[in-house]
């Protein structure tokens, strides 16, 4: 199987004033296409600045990150908006919706940077909410949603575009047990039928338990479980 | 088109606050209305009392030294002896030796310049030749002094009269008549015997259109009457110039007047030229008074200045100041507004949306909030203005002389020890230009909130944004 991603000796340093602050310390990685990749780890280990590196939403500080073999850190701020508008679906642990859009307004979301026509951008919409089972919710605004009604519509925006990619920040963070265990149900199911490579970041053992393989972030390094 | 679905949603859901800011740019805007059209009605005003004493078409007045005080009153003459004889024809009076017979019932009756020295005739042309002159027309503004000999003594009369240029009719103290009765001269007119009075002059003194005055002993036909704005100082009684050239005297002493003027009126090629042309013509004569609107309203005091002054002062910087104010608070709100969206506009880039895609996204908020400040604004002002209209008392505006000597308009001097004091009504007028300006300066000052809130979110990384999440 194809390599997704490819990192390579890849650190990330933040400095604050004249500290500085290694999040992520030589890393060497290698996700398959179509591979679930869960990572755990503390808080403050560097899980999230992994993620945000995966997908183009913060650069290294040195090494190289691949990404269906073209380096994030040499493409620039531009063509790393578009591949993210076009092979990397995101879902945060606050959902991230957009307040004053109902359901299907904040799916489309994601498919206004492919400038999709409005009639194709209605079927596509209608098809993800479909399949996260929210279709009847369309038009309703996320505060008239439940926590996991509103995970759904994140999850159906982070699809809608048919990304390559999909990352995942503490998914169920925000969840209680019963709703989690549908959320994952239902990533895990989508993941199959989309064949996506799915990085997910948990603290949530249950959560990475799915996965097809682990890793422990501890003080920026990633390291696996036999 | 997702753009405004997403901004009305948005305005929507911060309707508070979008009225909030479109309010403190309304009342900035409004303000600005209601000064504008307020200063445009003082202004309005003031033009309004200098058109009533300046007259239309004359931009420029020149007239001649007022007479040094041993010819006072007898118009340059020279040296005036005036005496009483008795011989055996009976009593006679005599003014430099010419006598008449003082008989009961005979009137003195002598026209002749009181305030203004003669000037020939032959400056009106060079005047006209000025660069930046477009016309000039010459006057003669004179008092008719009549003293009847009576065994039941009277005091002498006099009326003021003007020999007026009928071929500049509309340059001059007839340039704002308006026919009362009769009519006005024509060029038939200008060797005849006739003469035009003012109407309020005629009927204080049983005066007809038709029926005859006597000016220096001449008997002249009066072919109509006319009315001048209420703020004019018009003359009573208007003669052809070339009669009032051939009637006229210098004095007692009966200098002829039949090549003089005392009185130039001079329209400028354009507003721009006024002043090089009033500097021009007190170089070629640099003994006559030349006055223009702008000196003459330098002279204008009352409620009518006071108005002016406020306006153009507290009036305009209390509205650049609540504008400053209302810009500030809509930067502010916008920026705050803005801090409280990062995680969104975070998530929007994460997303793939563009920078600037975002940066529109609250500009085109901000422009929606400037329009809706702009509309509310407009009607604040109209509302303002129309308040005062509604409540302001009409200003009074004083032409006096601080310096004491007479103030010339071209419908004649006026009096400078009576302070010549007219009321005009105050109406605030909102203009298209001012409402454009308004408009303009809500969608800049909507945009300005916008701006400084967009170059946040342009400088925003998505990981930081949305390491806000918390």
């Amino acid at each position: 199987m194809s390599a997704m991603y490819e990192l390579t000796d890849v650190s990330k340093t933040y400095s604050t004033g004249s500290r500085s602050v290694e999040a992520v310390s030589e890393l060497d990685l290698t996700v398959a296409d179509g591979e679930w990749l869960a990572v755990q780890g503390r808080t403050g280990h560097g899980k999230s600045t992994l993620l945000n590196l995966l997908g183009g939403l913060d650069r290294a500080t040195s090494g190289q990150v691949k990404l269906d073999g073209r380096d994030l850190a040499r493409m620039r701020d531009g063509e790393l908006t578009r591949m993210r508008a076009t092979a990397v679906g995101f879902i945060f642990q606050t959902f991230n919706l957009v307040p004053t859009l109902s359901a299907a307004e904040n799916v489309a979301t994601a498919l206004v940077p492919l400038r999709v026509r409005a009639a194709e951008r209605r079927r596509r919409v209608a098809a993800a909410l479909d399949s996260v089972g929210l279709a009847d919710r369309s038009r309703h605004l996320p505060s008239e949603l439940s926590g996991g009604q509103q995970q759904r519509v994140a999850i159906a925006r982070a699809l809608v575009k048919e990304p390559k990619v999909l990352l995942a920040d503490e998914p169920t963070g925000n969840l209680d047990e019963e709703t989690r265990d549908e959320i994952i149900g239902l990533m895990e199911k989508l993941w199959r039928e989309h064949g996506l490579t799915l990085v997910l970041v948990s603290h949530d053992s249950a959560v990475v338990r799915r996965a097809q393989r682990v890793g422990v972030m501890s003080r920026g390094r990633l390291a696996f479980r036999e | 088109m997702f753009f405004f679905t997403y901004l009305s949603r948005e305005l929507r859901r911060r309707l508070r606050q979008a009225i909030f800011i479109a309010l403190g740019l309304a009342v900035g805007v409004g303000l600005v209305i209601t000064v504008t059209a307020a200063s445009a009605g003082v202004k309005n005003a003031q033009k309004d009392v200098l058109k009533g004493l300046y007259g239309v078409g004359t931009d420029v007045t020149v007239t001649g030294a007022a007479p040094s005080p041993s010819t006072s009153g007898g118009g340059g003459g020279g040296k005036t002896r005036i005496g009483i004889m008795m011989g055996p024809n009976g009593a006679q009076m005599c003014v430099n030796n010419k006598c008449h017979p003082l008989k009961n019932g005979y009137t003195l009756d002598n026209l002749g310049p009181t305030n203004y020295s003669p000037i020939a005739q032959s400056w009106v042309a060079k005047v006209a030749a000025l660069h930046g002159v477009s016309a000039a027309a010459g006057g003669l503004l004179l008092t008719d002094n009549k003293t009847t000999i009576s065994q039941t003594p009277s005091a002498p009369t006099s009326f003021t009269v003007d020999g007026t240029d009928i071929s500049h009719l509309k340059l001059g103290p007839l340039s704002q008549a308006v026919t009362a009765s009769g009519r006005n001269f024509t060029a038939a007119d200008a060797n005849k015997n006739v003469a035009v009075a003012d109407k309020s002059y005629a009927a204080s003194h049983s005066l007809k259109t038709g029926g005859t005055i006597t000016i220096g002993g001449v008997k002249f036909t009066i072919i109509g009457t006319v009315t001048q704005p209420e703020s004019s100082n018009p003359p009573n009684v208007y003669i052809p110039l070339a009669r009032a050239q051939a009637v006229a005297k210098k004095g007692p002493s009966g200098g002829s007047l039949k090549n003089d003027v005392n009185t130039i009126y001079v329209t400028a090629a354009s507003a721009s030229d006024i002043p090089a042309v009033q500097s021009e013509i007190s170089k070629l004569l640099p003994s006559a008074t030349v006055t223009t609107p702008s000196s003459l309203a330098s002279q204008v005091t009352g409620s009518l200045n006071s108005a002016a002054k406020l306006a153009s002062d507290l009036g305009k910087w209390l509205a650049v100041l609540v504008l400053i104010a209302a810009f500030a608070v809509a930067v502010l709100l916008t920026m705050a507004a803005v801090s409280r969206r990062v995680r969104e506009f975070g998530t929007l880039k994460a997303l793939g949306w563009r920078g600037r895609r975002i940066i529109a996204q609250v500009m085109g908020e901000s422009l929606a909030i400037g329009l809706l400040g702009a509309a509310i604004g407009v009607g604040l002002g109209f509302a303002g203005a129309a308040i005062i209209n509604a409540i302001a008392p009409p200003l009074s505006a004083t032409l006096n002389s601080s310096s004491g000597d007479h103030i010339m308009t071209p419908s004649g001097p006026l009096n400078p020890t009576t302070p010549h004091t007219v009321s005009v009504p105050l109406t605030a007028a909102v203009s298209g230009a001012a409402v454009l300006a308004a408009v303009v300066l809500a969608v800049a000052g909507g945009l300005l909130a916008g701006t400084f809130g967009s170059w946040r979110i342009g400088r925003l990384r998505p990981a930081d944004a949305l390491a806000k999440v918390g």
